[in-house]
């Protein structure tokens, strides 16, 4: 084939130009089926946060005094009622109030992880980078933090000052910077020995700006792979704390309280409202973990 | 070997007693004080309440005879709410079935999770392979408080084979077990493949099966060992949120073990039960991290801190 100039100057174009690491790992993660098929997963899910309510006939709060008293026999999944995934035995619409606690559960995911990256993040670089005692100190102290059985402190917290979803984002959060920063304090002692920090160094750049500049830059792929990872471990913490009815009070709800409440009535015969939480809640944790795991071989070079 | 152990444990005794001191300190920061309810109590009722539970001590002294009781007598001190009943006695009666149930979960998680990643790592790429692959990824996001609804509808509900809860006989320990073990037998089934994968590459099994030793000694003997590095660091984690599991299991299967202990005394606001669990189930962690090293210096003997 002969190609046109213009052709041809492209070609050398493309041919000229690198392609960036993250360009590399981008190209890794699209050919990986399960990591896709996880984006249509995670994608799908969040539509249905997002937009869910649009197509809801009831709003979460209402009650459906046709059903109420008969929800075994009634109050099942139907397209006629406008209850597409049926109601619960108070006789609420399960399908906002499953759009609701899908909400709730990716916010506090996300939250949770954010909260841990970052404090996770810092806490691991300024160990890393000051290196001797201070790290031995810092790294020692996370060590006992690790051993402390951090569900029953949330718990125990969550108690003593009144179920806020506040606490719970925050405490939700605050137990899961232990690994993360552990994780960035080893990224970092390789990195700090690099050039371009003695450079940074040499010219008399203050400590802060160098972590934060020059080091956390660079740990940007791992952090990413390990927040990936973190959201669906949020997502549960959370779930498992709304299960035992200690986390989001109603009129809130979430994916874990509604498993919760379907797990309390399946006895009565109205399955519907355990799966379709559970359907969502499967879903969710599927998603995020098919591309966390995707992330991974895609950006950590270590697993390579 | 042993300045080893001994260095571990002298890093472990000041971890437990800043678990205490901090779950006291958290404690005594709650606000409003054990006897606040409704009902206002008169105020001498309440002074002699607190003297009686040594409340209007000052807070150091306060720390220590707690930490000295728990230390000397392994005393947790009384019940804030069961005026007859000592934390000791509410722990004492929980525990062992906690134990029963945590340590068979335990035991069915690593043994049934070891064999099917060695399993999918010596048939690599064949059906048994993607099977126990497909079992692994679905397993993983059917946690516990998933598990156990589940299995309760299926087996209770829809066959009738198991009881629904409580805690008489062995039929009974059937349901919580497999739904405290499913999501660590899974990723112990991941992570015991990929490290089997792994190390079947290396050059000590090449060794091995060049010398013509049968394959199930190659696996058994040589691969195994150093394939069980990576699963053993899991264990740790792995039990800490066993215990934590049961919570679930002790409310869903009402099993009565220290979960339901913990829950029922968090609704009660009884922070001397809470905070005797917690200190508990701090206890063990610590307890089980040690012996996790212990057998990761044992088996990996390069390693040395």
């Amino acid at each position: 084939m002969v190609m046109t100039s213009e052709q041809r100057v492209e070609a050398t174009e493309i041919a000229a130009k690198g392609r960036s690491p993250w360009a590399d790992a981008r190209r890794r993660f699209f050919r990986n089926k399960a990591a896709l098929i996880g984006l249509v997963i995670l994608g799908f899910v969040v539509a249905f946060a997002l937009f869910g309510n649009s197509l809801a006939q009831w709003s979460n709060e209402e009650l459906d005094y046709n059903v109420m008293g008969q929800i075994v026999e009634l109050g099942g999944p139907s397209i006629e009622s406008g209850h597409y995934f049926g109601t619960d035995d108070l006789g609420r619409d399960l399908y906002a109030r499953t759009v609701q606690g899908t909400q709730i559960s990716l916010a506090v995911g996300l939250v949770g992880a954010l909260i841990a990256c970052v404090v996770g993040t810092l806490y691991g670089a300024v160990a890393g980078y000051f290196g001797g005692r201070t790290d031995s100190i810092m790294m020692r102290l996370v060590d006992i933090f690790m051993a402390v059985p951090y569900m029953f402190v949330l718990i125990l917290l969550l108690v003593m000052y009144g179920r806020s979803i506040t606490i719970l984002f925050a405490g939700v959060g605050l137990i899961s910077w232990m690994e993360m920063a552990r994780i960035v304090r080893g990224q970092t002692l390789t990195i700090k020995g690099r050039e371009f920090v003695e450079a940074a160094r040499a010219t008399g750049v203050s400590a802060p700006v160098i972590i934060l500049r020059h080091i956390v830059p660079n740990l940007l792929g791992v952090i990413a792979v390990y927040a990936t990872l973190l959201v669906p471990l949020m997502i549960l913490t959370e779930s498992f704390i709304s299960f035992l009815g200690l986390g989001v009070q109603e009129p809130l709800t979430s994916l874990g309280a509604l498993i919760s409440e379907g797990a309390g009535t399946i006895a009565y015969g109205t399955t519907w409202q355990l799966g379709f939480p559970l359907l969502f809640f499967c879903l969710t944790l599927f998603g995020l973990f098919f591309i966390g795991d995707g992330l991974r071989d895609a950006l950590d070079p270590k697993d390579r | 070997m042993l300045s080893y152990i001994l260095k571990r444990l002298a890093i472990a005794i000041p971890t437990l007693l800043l678990l205490i001191v901090i779950s006291f300190l958290l404690m005594h920061s709650a606000p409003g004080g054990p006897f606040t309810s409704e009902r206002e109590l008169p105020p001498q009722v309440l002074a002699n309440l607190n003297a009686k539970y040594g409340l209007d001590d000052p807070l150091w002294k306060q720390i220590t005879t707690y930490v000295w009781g728990i230390v000397t007598e392994f005393d947790f001190g009384p019940s804030f709410v069961y005026k007859d009943r000592s934390v000791n006695e509410i722990i004492a009666q929980g525990f062992p079935i906690t134990l029963t149930y945590g340590l068979l979960s335990f035991a069915v998680a690593v043994l049934v999770g070891v064999s099917l990643g060695v399993a999918a790592a010596v048939r690599h790429n064949s059906a048994l392979d993607y099977a126990a692959v497909g079992v692994s990824i679905g397993a993983q996001v059917l946690p516990n408080f998933v598990m156990a609804p589940i299995l309760v509808l299926v087996f209770t509900l829809w066959l009738g084979w198991l009881p629904g809860g409580g805690w008489q006989g062995p039929e009974y320990w059937i349901m919580p077990v497999i739904a405290l073990s499913t999501s660590f037998m899974a990723s112990i089934a991941r992570i015991t493949r990929s490290s089997m994968l792994e190390v079947l590459t290396s050059n000590h099994i090449r060794t091995a099966r060049a010398k013509g030793l049968p394959e199930r000694r190659v696996i058994l003997r040589h691969a195994l060992k150093p394939a069980m590095l990576p699963v053993i660091s899991y264990l740790g984690p792995a039990f800490v949120a066993m215990i934590t599991g049961s919570v679930v299991v002790d409310i869903y299967f009402s099993t009565g073990g220290i979960g339901k202990a913990f829950v029922d005394s968090a609704l009660n606001r009884d922070y001397a039960v809470m905070m005797g669990v917690t200190i508990l189930v701090g206890a063990l962690t610590i307890f089980f991290n040690l012996v996790v090293d212990i057998l990761y210096g044992w088996i990996d003997p390069k390693i040395r801190y």
